[in-house]
């Protein structure tokens, strides 16, 4: 038998044992000392996009700091002055940092904001927006209360309030000035209370600015933050007819000069949607005129405001046929109420169609499809099929609204046709930028009219969407409102009131007048042109301001004399300048992209002190009051959803088919393994 | 033998142990896996249902007991200590559950090492392998693929009966209605029951481990056509009401559950008994 080779000496039988017992100690000390790595979920980005608010486990942090809105209006003339108090207050036992998502008008031009804290006022300044949060940021880590007010969209603003001790109240103020512009002789103030939970196409945040997010209450569920707001109104002739179509109000003053509405106590949440507040002036009259506004004598700048009262819309004889697309939002969050809204206006809107029209419907949500290939006359019977089909829909999925207008482009028209495009969505998307970008660019040689349904619009989009596209806009809140606006689409299309606006000063050394370019006028709005004037100081002031168009009857001509119309106290004329000068800005930045007028955007902002999407508000508090500012949290303090938007807005409620529990299943399985070993003991 | 030094007389204790008693000591060695195994416990992100499988399977290995011998064969421990070298090289850099995995088969291999020769060791490594945490890494390994077939012929079912329906990836319209077969819909959970009720069987029926071997993909395919019943009638349900019931949901699911056991359970034992 060969011997067996052994590369090591063998150890004997003790041997052998004694050295696995030091191996396996060895190792053991090893595992000790080593510590597997694991996942920090700290560094986890944050969700970006709206979310629900979920219940915090830690009942040491006030998760609801905002107590209460408050909400001044102060209407004089057409003019509207609004200071908006939010009210923080920390009821932890820990410091918290507080950010709140609110809206705001798409018209307001914010200029000013102050802290109160204690019995301390801070006023805020307005800074370049990236420097101001870098100061921000600074000040939070040491320690101090301090204030941000960023823009998002010019609809959407964002409040941080760094390091609220507990017992901590806070009063933040901000101040916008609005300009109120009549339609069909009616006014009609906004001030939105939440901002819709939007959709946010991935990875185009490039060309649209940051995501919009936030966080969000179930349908339905209280707000936990009041709500209150006060309008007076101070009017050249009296008041008739004050109504809120959205609130239950009490009027004081109907029908004097001087109204007061406030809302009424109910058990209804108020901050839900959009505060709306139409008011009409004796005999159907509109302001009208010049408003000069004289600035202060040491080389101050002087601004004017024209508002010319647009001719009556007459019906033209010729009706040319035109063909319409009708592109309709049927996302999550028309899920619902908004969408059967939105049904009833297109039963209205396709209802009205002559038989020598053509249309088309294209309904989006994640995907898009056409209800036909290509246009169909607007027959009894197509008109009946399209509306059947669209009763069927519901509202789910995202919404991509950027390619259904790639889609609507792409639609071949012939050249002698005129289209008008229709929009029917609640706006609750984040593109707007691109979306105006492809409004101007692709459908120039079609009318874009946006109707924008629910409680809470996006009215920058819908808004924005009409002036890219030289059309109209109309916001239906409920459905007894579409019959009225689908008529009103109707009238507009069938009778477009002044093309080839052109102003002209005489008498009156006129400059930086906005807009540069006027829109044609259609549907009863007047003709609204802001700009700066110079004149001797001290001396009175002669001008003429001529307004010539074309009408459907011909040439049209208007005057206004500006003797005897300076005013002193329109202080807000200044601001109103600015944020028209920003706006158009901003439309051209949209077309060029690239942020191509960023720097004068920042100027105007920091010379007008006016909050713009590269400018933003900031006060911060001299003394460290936080001795741990690392260790504050930061509470998104939860939106309530807009009236009549489902879940399914943020997120979708699919059915699905669960297995049953564990312990339950377990308990079954048991019992037949041991029914099972039963019956066999028993064989 | 008789042993004349203080040494030998601590080899002669360490010879004289019983066989459990090594298992246990090796059990103790591989205390890491067991530390992540309870960690994974703790923090919810998995049912406990592992304990279940672990207390059959201590149930079997004391009931086994009396029939170990002492003298383990070389075999199984050499492979017994391949694997439990292995579980110690995982921890250095391989997922957490492959090292359990290894450990849990290196325990099986040693009991099997003093098992007399002829014995199934299979049902006992299968409960080993069961009471780790494997739900949830079932679920993220093979849950999607188990959706997707199984929604698949779900689809195909409800056609074959005259509903309206189709997939769409995970999801089937059925008559207009979304309905989603997500993850708690996998029907992983019932795979791990299938299996436990294999396994448990197997053990106190004495089957060999051949006849299992032969006799486990049934289990799968039981498992699968239980999933897919259970599916269809849920998904044909939700389609025709506005909202099912969560008793339903349960209900449903645990008589299709029993009768997959059941299945599985006749179809183990063969209908003999196979104890040699």
């Amino acid at each position: 038998m060969p011997r067996p080779l052994y590369p090591l000496h063998p150890l004997t039988r003790t041997g052998r044992v004694m050295w696995c017992i030091a191996l396996s100690l060895f190792s053991a000390l090893l595992m000790l000392f080593w510590s597997p790595a694991h996942a920090d979920d700290s560094e986890a980005p944050k969700a970006e996009g709206p979310y629900f608010a979920v219940n915090s486990s830690d009942p040491g942090t006030d998760r609801l700091p905002l107590k209460s809105t408050q909400v001044d209006v102060r209407i004089s003339g057409v003019i509207a002055d609004v200071t908006v108090t939010q009210h923080y207050r920390n009821e932890g036992q820990r410091a918290i940092e507080a950010r709140y998502l609110f809206p705001g008008s798409t018209q307001a031009a914010v200029h000013a904001m102050s802290v109160r804290l204690g019995d301390r006022l801070l006023t805020a300044r307005i800074k370049e927006k990236q420097q101001a949060r870098i100061e921000y940021e600074a000040a939070k880590k040491e320690g101090k209360t301090s204030a941000l007010l960023e823009q998002h969209r010019p609809n959407v603003f964002e409040m941080n309030v760094a390091n609220i001790l507990p017992g901590d109240d806070v009063a933040v103020e901000l101040r916008y000035t609005e300009l109120l512009t009549p339609r069909d002789a009616q006014y009609g103030f906004v001030f939105p209370t939440v901002v819709g939970p939007r959709y946010n196409s991935p990875d185009r945040a490039a060309v649209n600015g940051p995501a919009v997010g936030g966080a969000y209450l179930k349908s339905g569920e209280v707000p936990p933050a009041a709500f209150n707001i006060r309008v007076t109104l101070d009017t050249p002739v009296p008041v008739k007819e004050i109504a809120s179509p959205s609130h239950e109000v009490v009027v004081d003053g109907a029908g004097t000069w001087h109204a007061a509405v406030s809302l009424k106590p109910t058990e209804k949440p108020a901050n839900n949607r959009d505060f709306i507040l139409n008011y009409r002036l004796a005999g159907d009259r509109i302001e009208s005129g010049l408003m000069l506004f004289r600035g202060p004598d040491d080389g101050g700048e002087n601004f004017f405001l024209a508002m010319i009262e647009p001719p009556k819309a007459i019906a033209s004889r010729q009706i040319n046929p035109r063909d319409y697309i009708f592109v309709v939002d049927i996302s999550g969050s028309m899920h619902g109420y908004p969408l059967d809204t939105a049904k009833l206006l297109l039963r209205n809107l396709i209802g009205g169609l002559r038989a020598s029209d053509t249309f088309n419907v294209l309904l989006f949500s994640g995907s898009n499809r056409m209800l036909s290939p290509t246009s169909v006359p607007a027959t009894r019977a197509n008109i009946e099929q399209a509306i059947k089909t669209i009763n069927a829909m519901g509202g789910s999925g995202s919404t991509e609204i950027v390619p259904a207008l790639k889609r609507v482009a792409a639609y071949p028209k012939a050249d002698d046709v005129s289209r008008s495009v229709i929009f029917v969505t609640d706006g609750y998307v984040s593109v707007e930028a691109e979306v105006f970008q492809l409004i101007r660019q692709n459908l120039n040689q079609s009318n874009v009219f946006a109707f924008g349904i629910g409680s809470s619009v996006n009215r920058h989009l819908i808004e924005g969407m009409a002036r890219a596209g030289q059309g109209e806009a109309f916001i239906v809140t409920k459905p007894d409102q579409a019959a009225e606006q689908a008529e009103r689409l109707r009238k507009i299309i069938e009778s477009p009131v002044l093309t080839q606006v052109k102003l002209r000063f005489e008498g009156l050394d006129v400059y930086d007048v906005e807009p540069a370019q006027l829109p044609d006028v259609l549907g009863g709005r007047p003709v609204v042109v802001f700009g700066k004037w110079r004149g001797d100081e001290g001396g009175p002031v002669n001008g003429k301001l001529i307004v010539e168009g074309r009408t459907a009857d011909g040439a049209y001509r208007n005057e206004l004399a500006t003797a005897g119309r300076e005013d002193q106290t329109s202080a807000a004329l200044r601001h109103l300048w600015a944020r028209q000068r920003i706006a158009s800005l901003s439309d051209q930045e949209a077309l060029e992209g690239n942020g191509a007028q960023k720097a004068a955007i920042t100027q105007l902002g920091l010379g007008y002190s006016l909050l713009t999407q590269y400018t933003s508000f900031i006060a911060i508090d001299r003394r460290v009051r936080n001795p741990n500012p690392a260790l504050a949290p930061t509470v998104d303090q939860p939106s309530p959803m807009p009236e009549g938007v489902s879940n399914a807005a943020i997120g979708a409620e699919v059915p699905s088919t669960p297995e049953p529990g564990a312990l339950l299943a377990l308990l079954v399985v048991i019992g037949i393994v041991g029914a099972t070993l039963w019956s066999r003991r028993r064989d | 033998m008789i042993a004349t030094h203080a040494s030998g007389r601590w080899q002669g204790r360490f010879d004289a142990m019983p066989p459990l008693a090594w298992l246990a000591l090796h059990a103790a060695a591989l205390w890491p896996h067991w530390r992540w195994a309870a960690a994974r416990l703790m923090d919810g992100s998995d049912d406990p249902l592992g304990i279940a499988a672990l207390v059959v399977l201590l149930f079997v290995v004391v009931k086994l007991e009396p029939q170990l011998r002492a003298a383990p064969k070389p075999g199984w421990l050499l492979l017994s200590l391949a694997a439990t070298g292995g579980a110690a090289l995982a921890l250095f850099g391989a997922p957490a559950l492959v090292g359990a995995l290894l450990a849990a088969l290196a325990l099986a291999a040693g009991l099997r090492s003093f098992m007399p020769s002829g014995q199934a060791v299979l049902p006992m490594a299968g409960l080993a392998v069961l009471s780790l945490p494997v739900v949830s890494s079932l679920q993220f390994y093979a849950g999607f693929p188990l959706r997707v077939v199984t929604a698949q012929l779900s689809t195909w079912l409800l056609q074959a009966i005259g509903l309206a329906a189709e997939r769409s990836g995970t999801a089937m319209v059925v008559q207009g209605r979304l309905v989603i077969v997500d993850a708690p819909c996998s029907g992983v959970q019932m795979v791990w029951m299938a299996y436990f009720c294999a396994c448990a069987v197997a053990a106190f029926s004495g089957l060999r481990d051949r006849q299992l071997l032969a006799r486990l993909p049934w289990v799968g395919v039981l498992v699968m056509a239980g999933n897919v019943l259970r599916n269809s009638v849920l998904v044909a349900l939700e389609a025709q009401q506005e909202q099912v019931a969560e008793a339903v949901h349960q209900g449903v699911g645990l008589v299709v559950l029993a009768l997959v056991c059941a299945a599985v359970a006749a179809v183990i034992r063969g209908g003999r008994d196979a104890r040699a």
